[in-house]
């Protein structure tokens, strides 16, 4: 069905995307009324803040900044989990999908620790690490780097054995291969498990920062929960939320500029 | 490197089990030989050691507090998880269905979904309390997108002949959902409620950690609680390495039995 309504609606792409554009406020707007309604009526802005007041409070704490110093450290916490999890897990998952061998070696102990969510280290790294940068940036690599890890393997099995065989046939060194060979023909499956791995890890920087951080988007949602400032609350949240589709988009970008050949997968 | 290890077809014949098994099993027991060694050698009384975290399992097992914890964090998932199959598998059908109640609706459904359950809690602890109902609401949260995304697509990628061919022989709506999208949606509502486990086991644990933390030890039991009791008020890293291996234990099961039972209810889909 939707094959067909693609091939008619190519000429008409801007006005839809108009179209889709008043279809979402239209619906978010009503979504906004009826919580305006349920809020006006239980009457208990502790409990159930208008729309409006939340939005006053994401426009302050946009304006003073504290909006974006907390995002801003969230987000650096999870560029450098997401830069160690690839420098761990890219290498690791090329050598185990270019080496059965080592593949039978390694892969049933991390398949022992895989089921173990990041999240169920939170105690443990509390002890290890204390409260601080450690413990988030830890706990963010160990969410980030299962998915990437798989993803590359995966991304090698892919690979056409014959152009290996190829320029290994022509006499190309081995590092060669991999870089020009096995890693862009790996790529478009490295770049999906780089958006699960993404997403897992903003999942993941939330949960640590309320347990065990002092600053973060995840911390001052939870700091103004005992203050019992709930539009703050929700402004954080909305916060946590909005970081988290951009991020995504982000990754869905890069997808389509790198691997154009494979988009859409 | 040998040059014949990198293709395949010189790689060894499918090896017996017991080779496999070993070659599996090598790492693991060094490490933990490793670590024993370490720890024996270096480490002081409480330093986590694998002879030492078997021998706790056995009393926490024993003493039947971790499987009293273990079922009551279950619990909460099997309800956080059967509200969300509630509200997201018919919500997802229509949505899937109807075009137009997809354009209305999928707005709120893609401005919610980049939301982390987890960022929720402080919210849901506001709402209702520290107790058993915030850790639902949780795991229903989390559940509730992956269950609607996939059962959308599954309600979208029904051949349109099915259902025109059920329209043009005058079916009721509901009819036409009921015997015509549904059984086609099913696989893709299966691969639906297999993350939306997976999501909401992780979600409890959380859950169930930050009510511990957050609530002064108040809480209400469960194994995130449990390994939070251990890591705040009895130092026992032993304990806590014990209930990390059977968080990622019930993982595991959870997962390979829900995916047995959509086998057998599902012959015809390869999972």
């Amino acid at each position: 069905m939707s094959a067909v309504a693609t091939g008619r609606d190519q000429p008409l792409r801007a006005p839809r995307r108009a179209w889709g554009a008043i279809v979402y406020v239209r619906t978010m707007f009503v979504f906004a009324l009826v919580w305006s309604a349920i809020a006006w009526w239980t009457d208990k802005s502790i409990l159930l803040p208008s729309p409006l007041a939340v939005l006053q409070a994401f426009v302050d704490l946009a304006r003073d900044g504290e909006l974006f110093e907390h995002a801003g450290i969230s987000l650096g916490r999870m560029a450098i989990s997401l830069a160690i999890a690839s420098a761990l897990a890219i290498p690791l998952g090329l050598t185990m999908g270019l080496h059965p061998r080592f593949e039978r070696i390694v892969d049933p102990t991390l398949e022992m620790l895989r089921p173990i969510s990041g999240i169920a280290w939170i105690p443990l790294a509390l002890f290890i690490f204390g409260i601080g940068n450690a413990l988030p940036v830890f706990i963010m690599t160990y969410a980030a780097f299962f998915p990437i890890l798989v993803g590359t393997v995966a991304g090698v099995r892919t690979v056409d054995r014959r152009l290996i065989d190829a320029a290994r046939t022509m006499g190309i060194p081995q590092s060669t291969i991999v870089v020009r060979v096995v890693i862009p023909a790996a790529l478009p499956s490295l770049l999906v498990a780089l958006r699960l791995g993404v997403a897992l890890s903003w999942t993941a920087v939330v949960a640590a920062e309320l347990i065990g951080a002092p600053s973060g988007l995840g911390y001052a949602v939870e700091w103004y929960r005992e203050l019992l400032a709930t539009p703050q609350v929700m402004s954080f949240i909305a916060m946590i939320g909005v970081i988290g589709y951009l991020c995504d988009s982000g990754v869905r970008w890069l997808n389509r500029r790198l691997t154009p050949w494979a988009a859409g997968r | 490197m040998g040059g014949g290890a990198m293709s395949a077809a010189s790689l060894p014949a499918p090896s017996r089990w017991w080779s496999r098994v070993a070659t599996g099993a090598l790492l693991p027991i060094a490490l933990l030989a490793i670590w024993e060694f370490l720890g024996i050698t270096t480490g002081g009384g409480r330093m986590p050691l694998p002879t030492r975290i078997v021998r706790e399992a056995i009393i926490l097992i024993g003493s039947g507090d971790l499987p009293l914890a273990i079922l009551q964090s279950l619990g909460r998932v099997f309800g956080g998880f059967m509200l969300a199959a509630a509200i997201a598998i018919p919500l997802g059908l229509a949505m899937g269905y109807s075009r137009a109640v997809e354009r209305n609706l999928d707005p709120v459904v893609e401005t919610f979904r980049p939301i982390a359950a987890i960022a929720i809690l402080p919210l849901a602890i506001l709402w209702f309390g520290t107790g058993t109902a915030a850790a639902v609401a949780i795991v229903a949260y989390a559940a509730f997108f992956p269950l609607i995304v996939n059962t959308i697509s599954g309600a979208k990628n029904v051949n349109p002949t099915l259902v025109q061919a059920a329209t043009t022989m005058g079916l009721k709506r509901l009819t036409i959902i009921r015997t015509v999208i549904v059984p086609a949606a099913l696989p893709s509502i299966g691969v639906g409620l297999r993350i939306a486990m997976g999501v909401g086991w992780t979600a409890i644990v959380a859950a169930e950690l930050a009510v511990g933390a957050k609530a002064g030890g108040g809480g209400s039991g469960g194994i995130g609680q449990m390994m939070f009791v251990f890591y705040a008020y009895s130092i026992e890293l032993n304990r806590i390495i014990v209930c990390m291996i059977a968080v990622g234990l019930v993982a595991l099961l959870l997962d390979r039995l829900l995916r047995a039972g959509l086998r057998r209810a599902m012959p015809w889909v390869s999972t």
